[in-house]
């Protein structure tokens, strides 16, 4: 047994990192709608779970986990998941998908609005006739209020469209995890400005990390992050594996527990940072936006819990492997 | 990345769960009674004959070898087939992996195999009354002699020292400094000049004792790594393997298991709150085969060892009290009771939960001290 990433898992992680230092800057997120979408292109990233007959790697969702992170970690604006996680599960054809040239979006069972439609070239609407394949010419959306400036909500209506011919569950539980890994890495982030702020900000003559109180919350976040993460790798393993029963009942876990320590993060990582924190201007603000509206994307931790409290108590206990 | 058991380690699965069933005992009388700590002795040498004491130790030691994992495993085994609890608990899993990585291979030939057998118990005494969570400021010392040391002061809160033969923990041997001045030593504590005054634990019963040390004479082979390196070796114990090897996940996961079935028949809120407790003991289970494997990697996990403190103390004292309030006044007709009693004091010992998160705040996270 290696329950770690590999080294290959982790260089991809590496690169995808770089990429979003480098073009999806803080500023970038007050400005553009999806920087740093070209160069992931470029560098393969929407191609991770595609076969390569479209030019994809054929990687596992595991594989492609700690990127993902990443992509949390920058607060990446669009609908990344939806198009480089979602669609290659949904689309008859993904020819173009690795090429970064479309762009997906999704409204699934569990889902209110669908996020970033106004960018997406294809939606994929699930309705209770089944999966239509939506057009950006045939769409009409509305925009819904939401609580993330970088990733709008839309109402969709639509006359024409393809019926496909497929189940979205495969689909809705990879965009799950992938988005239970994108909220551990903004989780991090969150921790680290708040940590930055409380090795930096004085009051009383010393540093307000100095004080326990700061410090005992920011280490119930540490704690937090580091043991919701592993439900998620777990689960991102049992959405691959043919023979785990379980999987339903692990994608809700790894998505509960993502929420929750996220939206601790972003709780504490406000209150450390005091007033500040509350304002439009200081970048922080679109972390906290993250935080809350991912935990709120395809089921809400109270949804999934109430989901793993029935396999459990339902009596399934099996533990995997 | 992936969670597959190879077929050699189904296969010790499988032998150790086999060999469970057919010796666990019903349940032992208290450890901390006489007559429970002979008997919870006595289960000890049976699982040692069976190499199944101390999995992870070298042959020649006793143990079989095994990896991380494997001894992961079997304490999954161990705890779901409800077995006793350890009495040996101190020496294997905190004395142990001090004497593997800083002891001598005399010390270890002449101490480890007793210990993996019960021969000899060992007793924690790192607290005095004065040194608790600044452990630093300890004051018992030891005085040079000939071809040894001589121990004055008094240690407490010793666990399993009101029946145990032998000891081990921190004098101050200078005064150079609150931690360059002390060292480890292991003594017996069946000396004349060793007094031993059992301390009645909430349970009514003797789970740990004060320690009066007279005089008494230890001889340099009782010192475990150099004079004034104490504080050193017992730190670098206690963040590595330590941290992982104080509490596995086995015995969370058995009863994380056991609350659901007691929580089945509640409402869907006592439900959540024993189904959330059985998530995060998966979760600490994942996260421990991690660590493992990073340890097995040759990595240090030092300071984040704080985290799963916290993490597994809480856990575990979450989910007892929440089988105390699904029992009322039924719970002491359970095991729950002495269950819910000893997580109490989990936040507590090996360091205190909030001793904890200034550990992980400072060396973790970067914070000022």
């Amino acid at each position: 047994m290696k329950f770690v990433f590999t080294d290959e898992q982790l260089a991809l992680a590496a690169t995808v990192r770089d990429v979003l230092r480098a073009h999806c800057p803080p500023a970038a997120l007050r400005s553009e709608r999806r920087p740093a979408w070209e160069q992931l292109a470029e560098i393969g990233f929407f191609g991770l779970l595609l076969p390569p007959d479209a030019d994809g790697l054929e990687l596992r969702l595991v594989d492609a986990l700690p990127a993902l992170e990443e992509t949390g970690r920058a607060c990446l604006p669009g609908p990344v998941v939806e198009t480089a996680v979602a669609a290659p599960y949904l689309l008859d054809d993904v020819a173009k998908l690795a090429s970064g040239s479309v762009c997906v979006s999704v409204l699934l069972p569990g889902q209110a609005y669908a996020p970033d439609a106004d960018l997406a070239d294809l939606l994929v609407v699930a309705r209770a006739d089944g999966l239509h394949l939506v057009s950006r010419d045939s769409v009409r959306l509305t925009s819904r209020p939401g609580v993330d400036p970088c990733r709008r909500l839309f109402d969709v209506s639509f006359d024409d469209s393809v019926l496909l011919d497929r189940s979205y569950v495969p689909a809705l539980r990879r965009v799950t995890v992938a988005t239970a890994a994108q909220l551990i890495g903004v989780g991090r982030q969150l921790l680290a400005a708040a940590v930055t702020h409380a090795q930096v900000r004085t009051q009383f003559g010393a540093a307000i990390g100095s004080f326990q109180a700061v410090k005992h919350q920011l280490a119930d976040v540490a704690i937090a992050l580091d043991f919701a993460a592993p439900l998620v790798h777990r689960a991102a393993l049992s959405v691959d594996d043919p023979v785990v029963p379980t999987v339903d009942r692990d994608v809700s876990a790894a998505k509960a527990a993502a929420g929750e320590a996220a939206a601790l993060a972003a709780r504490v990582a406000l209150q450390v940072h005091g007033a500040i924190g509350y304002t439009d201007e200081l970048d922080l603000r679109f972390w906290l936006a993250r935080a809350w509206s991912l935990s709120a994307a395809y089921g809400g931790s109270a949804v999934h819990r109430a989901r793993v409290r029935e396999s459990v108590i339902g009596g399934d206990l099996r533990r995997y492997p | 990345m992936d969670l597959d058991f190879s077929a050699a380690e189904q296969d010790f699965r499988a032998e150790v769960r086999d060999w469970l069933a057919r010796h666990v005992p019903d349940g032992l009388p208290s450890m901390d009674t006489p007559e429970g700590f002979e008997a919870h002795r006595a289960w000890e040498a049976l699982l040692a004959s069976a190499r199944l004491s101390a999995v992870s130790w070298p042959e020649e030691y006793g143990g079989r070898n095994a990896s991380l994992i494997e001894w992961l495993i079997f304490e999954e085994e161990y705890w779901a087939a409800g077995a006793p609890g350890r009495v040996t608990q101190n020496g294997i899993f905190l004395l142990a992996p001090t004497l593997m990585a800083y002891g001598t291979e005399e010390q270890r030939r002449r101490w480890l195999p007793g210990m993996a057998k019960a021969d000899e118990v060992w007793a924690q005494a790192w607290s005095e009354p004065e040194a608790g969570s600044d452990l630093a400021a300890l004051k018992s010392r030891a005085t040079r002699v000939e071809g040894g040391w001589r121990l004055y002061g008094q240690k407490t809160w010793s666990s399993r020292a009101a029946y145990a033969s032998h000891g081990f923990g921190l004098f101050r041997t200078s005064e150079e400094g609150r931690h360059r001045g002390l060292t480890y030593f292991m003594l017996s504590l069946d000396l004349d000049e060793v007094t031993v005054r059992p301390i009645a634990q909430l349970d009514g019963l003797p789970g740990f004792a004060e320690l009066f040390f007279d005089g008494v004479f230890v001889p340099d082979s009782m010192v475990l790594g150099a004079p004034g390196e104490g504080w050193r070796i017992a730190m670098a114990t206690t963040s590595s393997e330590r941290g992982l090897a104080l509490r596995s996940p086995g015995r969370f996961l058995a009863t994380a298991d056991r609350l659901v079935h007691l929580a089945r028949d509640a409402g869907p809120e006592l439900a959540d709150r024993a189904v959330r407790c059985w998530t995060d003991a998966e979760a600490y289970r994942l996260h421990t085969f991690a660590t493992a494997r990073r340890l097995m990697s040759g990595a240090e996990i030092g300071s984040a060892s704080s985290m799963g403190k916290v993490f597994w103390s809480e856990l575990d004292l979450r989910m007892h009290t929440l089988a105390m309030e699904l029992l009322g006044e039924r719970a002491g007709e359970t095991p729950w009771l002495d269950g819910f009693l000893f997580a109490l004091a989990g936040p507590i010992y090996a360091g205190t939960n909030e001793i904890q998160r200034n550990i992980i705040a400072e060396r973790v996270l970067g914070l000022p001290r």
